[in-house]
């Protein structure tokens, strides 16, 4: 078995940690469908309100490519479209009804994925409306059907706080978890790597001998873009395609029982969360629902994904197609205490040492408190230090300011994972991540173009 | 809401959009924010910062000069009261040391700030905390007679030529504080060089007592005819190991104690703030240096290329430099390799100018600020090395 270490990264102290227990929710009485949440994807309705739909009928198609659609994870009646400034479609929201029929698709035994041809594997993941869970590096948009990857890697686990475990949500599935590998072999001609951390002998006593390749190290070295970039051989492994864990249940669901899945294990966590664990629930559950009344406190940030690449959802929106994981933190609207720039931070989680908290082991708590003004550049080298792929995200900054595309990709800017670390770090709260992410997605838009 | 917050925020309405004081919100910002953090949650991802900002940083490099401030005071007092004849008790000292000392750093503090404030406001943005910094540093580097006004015009000089004219913290590309005090040195020799300048006389005199040479070891050095003995001289000199360690002997105001350049640049080192590239870079070229110039020298050559690598070291203001100039993050290289050569050429350029440019007795300021001319073209070169070692990702 392979494994990658990496000095890079940076684990961060914070405290909310979900525990490994699982609970089933009811069915919710609402689901919804966020299109602004998919990247890239341009989407065009399929549907208006007041129409009935089952579990898997297509609500919106891609623009870009109109057999890649994305379908209907309930079955009842579509109550809302709701639009967001320049029509963006925000939310598509279903009543459920209480029989919710479900679509019809083919089905695949499992003998039978040596033998199907690719071609028709890949209609009928497409058809199920799942291709895009596979995604692709580096722009991480999912792959065009028509190509052969050079790899897949499945990530088992996310380092990111605070994400579901691995052996939670793969308790009593691994047989189809190993029939969604089959798949995965199928579609790269076999070169399927399953990733899981090192430290973690819960997971690899479970998946016993199917694990290819270990990581250790600090956050981000989960991340499939880190891995190849420390693995890589060729340039060509730069496009290699990548599946969450738990979305290969969802492809391994369609295939083997013909049906759109829609079950979603998600993590609850964070220090303003009463209950820390994990929740199986529906894909598109409003995030109320699975919060119920597990809340501490009123002025809470609801963070849809991790604590740095995580989005701000509210009370009232529904769980992403691809998030895992809600976060409940303080939002940090509060100054901060009477001169705690001279106080020495034994509770104040830094990368830098100059807080105690640099002595504390603890996790300790934080908010979304940015702690400081904006400033300009003073070249304290932390966010080169945290990078995961060797970038130097102040230089790399610098040139997509100035326009140069060129010089931003050599200092390579489509090596960046997105990790959000080099913004977490930075003492003169400059937007790094938020700047290359950008630019990296506008490079991808007009080569597509 | 306690009284001070209070305050702040009844303050508050005027700087803000509309009120009366509009225009000068970055200096209610920079003092409100000295007592709370702002109050500012993040709007994009990443969801949470770390507790680190640029405030906290430059304070602490402050906090790492209030002992050279605190010695200052002291050792100015001393050698004031010593050459004027007067008691040398350390109450006397402390007091006399206090009012030459506080004075200009209340002059320097005031102008520094003077300038910050009206390139913040007629730039929109926040001051920057650098200037709490180099506002720190340029009054140690001087020496304590130093003119008012002069120390007014070269802190103004630091500022504006310096810093604000390539655009702010951050964008430039010299040391501000030593921008004005190289200034100063070429603009008034006659106030910041000669054994006279760097002790501050009172009582109404205006010669030393006969008893009190007023020599740096660094003159000492540079104007010694005995051949082959320089430790000796300096030792005759009054200027023994120790003594050069301590730093209570005339010179600047701050950069005599190499003992306490050398605690604060250890405390920079554990909180992570100055590069240890640089720092043992400066030490690693200056003490290498110092020993060439020592295998070269013959019986008959200049003495001070006889002088021990220590004693260099020791010496002046290298370590106080070294410590907290060539570290400044911003004028001083970016890149790991580029740090080393960095620290390592003002090393070396600190003791060949000490050394064979007897007009300029300390080199250590000149040569940071020569090298501050040259990091960005080593990290140009790193640069281009690092980037061709990159596998292209297309
Ligand atoms: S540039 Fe920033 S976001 Fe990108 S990989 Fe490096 S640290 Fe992460
Ligand atoms: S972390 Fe911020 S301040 Fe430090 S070098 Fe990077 S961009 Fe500059």
């Amino acid at each position: 078995m392979k494994s990658i270490r990496i000095k890079s990264g940076f684990n961060i102290k914070v405290s909310g940690q979900p525990a490994p227990e699982v609970q089933s929710l009811q069915k919710p009485t609402r689901l919804a469908l966020l299109p602004e949440r998919i990247p890239f994807v341009k989407p065009r309705l399929k549907v208006k309100a007041g129409d009935t739909v089952q579990v898997g009928s297509p609500l919106i198609e891609d623009k870009r490519n109109s057999e890649i659609q994305f379908l209907s994870p309930g079955g009842g009646k579509v109550v809302d479209v709701i639009f967001g400034p320049r029509r963006v479609i925000r939310e598509i929201v279903i009543q459920l009804d209480d029989e919710e029929k479900q679509v019809e698709f083919e089905s695949l035994p499992e003998i039978d994925i040596k033998k199907i041809d690719r071609d028709q594997l890949i209609r009928l993941i497409v058809n199920g409306g799942l291709w895009p869970l596979i995604r692709e590096l580096p722009f991480r948009d999912y792959p065009s059907p028509d190509t052969v990857p050079p790899a897949i890697y499945v990530s088992l686990g996310n380092l990111e706080p605070f994400q579901p475990l691995p052996e939670v949500y793969l308790a009593g599935s691994t047989e189809l978890f190993e029939y969604g590998l089959k798949v995965l072999g199928k579609l790269s001609a076999d070169r399927v790597q399953v990733c899981a951390s090192r430290t973690n002998t819960a997971i690899q006593r479970q998946l016993n001998g199917i694990i290819t390749l270990t990581y250790s190290g600090n956050y981000p070295v989960h991340d499939p873009g880190v891995l190849v970039y420390h693995m890589k051989t060729s340039t060509e492994e730069n496009r290699s395609w990548y599946v969450d864990g738990q979305n290969v249940l969802l492809l391994a669901h369609l295939l083997k029982n013909g049906t759109y899945p829609t079950r979603r294990t998600v993590a609850l966590a964070g220090s303003c969360a009463r209950v820390k664990k994990h929740f199986h629930t529906r894909l598109g559950a409003p995030l109320a629902h699975i919060t119920d009344d597990r809340i501490d406190d009123s002025d809470i940030r609801y963070i849809e994904g991790g604590l740095l690449t995580g989005y701000a959802g509210s009370a009232h929106t529904y769980l992403g197609l691809f998030e895992t994981a809600l976060s409940l933190i303080p939002e940090g609207h509060e100054k901060g205490e009477l001169l705690g720039l001279f106080r020495p931070g034994y509770r104040k989680p830094s990368y830098s040492r100059v807080f105690l908290s640099a002595l504390n082991r603890e996790n300790l708590e934080m908010t979304c408190s940015v702690h400081g003004g904006d400033r300009a550049c003073i070249a304290c080298g932390y966010c080169a230090q945290v990078c995961p792929v060797d970038i130097l995200p102040q230089f790399t900054y610098k040139a997509v300011l100035a326009g140069e595309v060129e010089e931003s990709l050599e200092h390579g800017l489509l090596d960046c994972v997105e990790c959000g670390l080099c913004s977490y770090v930075c003492p003169s709260k400059i937007e790094l991540f938020e700047t290359l992410k950008n630019a990296k997605a506008d490079f991808y838009k007009e080569k597509m173009a | 809401m306690n009284i001070i917050e209070k305050f702040f925020e009844s303050g508050r309405k005027h700087f803000v959009e509309g009120g009366r004081f509009a225009k000068l919100y970055p200096l209610y910002e920079s003092i409100e924010s000295v007592f709370f953090a702002p109050a500012r949650a993040t709007r994009t991802a990443p969801n949470v910062r770390d507790n680190l900002d640029v405030k906290r940083f430059m304070m602490l490099v402050i906090v790492a000069l209030l002992p050279h401030y605190a010695f200052g005071i002291y050792n100015v007092g001393y050698q004031s009261h010593l050459a004027s004849g007067l008691s040398t008790g350390f109450f006397p000292a402390i007091f006399t040391g206090l009012k030459v000392v506080l004075l200009l750093v209340v002059v320097t503090y005031t102008v520094g700030f003077f300038w910050e404030l009206l390139f913040a406001v007629v730039r929109k943005h926040e001051i920057s905390e650098g200037l709490f910094v180099s506002c720190a540093l340029f009054p140690l580097t001087l020496p304590p007679t130093i003119p008012l006004w002069q120390a007014a015009l070269g802190i103004s000089f630091g500022i504006v030529i310096g810093k604000e004219i390539f655009g702010g913290t951050g964008r430039n590309f010299l040391n501000p504080a030593l921008t004005g005090r190289a200034f100063l040195y070429f603009a008034y020799p006659a106030q910041l060089s000669g054994d006279a300048v760097w002790t501050h006389l009172c009582g109404g005199r205006t010669a030393a007592v006969d008893a009190f040479t007023g020599a740096t070891p660094l003159s000492v050095a540079t104007v010694t005819e005995r051949l082959a003995d320089i430790q000796g001289v300096l030792t005759d000199a009054g200027y023994s190991a120790a003594k050069l360690m301590l730093g209570d002997y005339p010179g600047s105001i701050g950069g005599t104690s190499t003992l306490l350049a050398l605690v604060g640049a250890a405390f920079l080192l554990i909180l992570g703030i100055a590069s240890y590239r640089i720092i043992f870079g400066c030490i690693l070229g200056l003490l290498a240096t110092a020993f060439f110039l020592n295998l070269v020298a013959t019986d008959n050559s200049m003495p001070y290329l006889s002088l021990n690598p220590f004693y260099h070291l020791m010496m002046g203001g290298a370590m106080f430099g070294f410590a907290y100039m060539a570290t400044d993050p911003v004028s001083a290289a970016h890149m790991p390799v580029a740090k080393w050569i960095f620290g390592f050429s003002i090393g070396v350029l600190t003791v060949l100018i000490r050394v064979f440019n007897p007009a300029y007795p300390e080199g250590v300021g000149l040569a940071i600020i020569f090298m501050n001319l040259f990091a960005p073209l080593l990290d140009q070169i790193e640069l281009k090395f690092r980037l061709k070692k990159r596998v292209p990702n297309v």
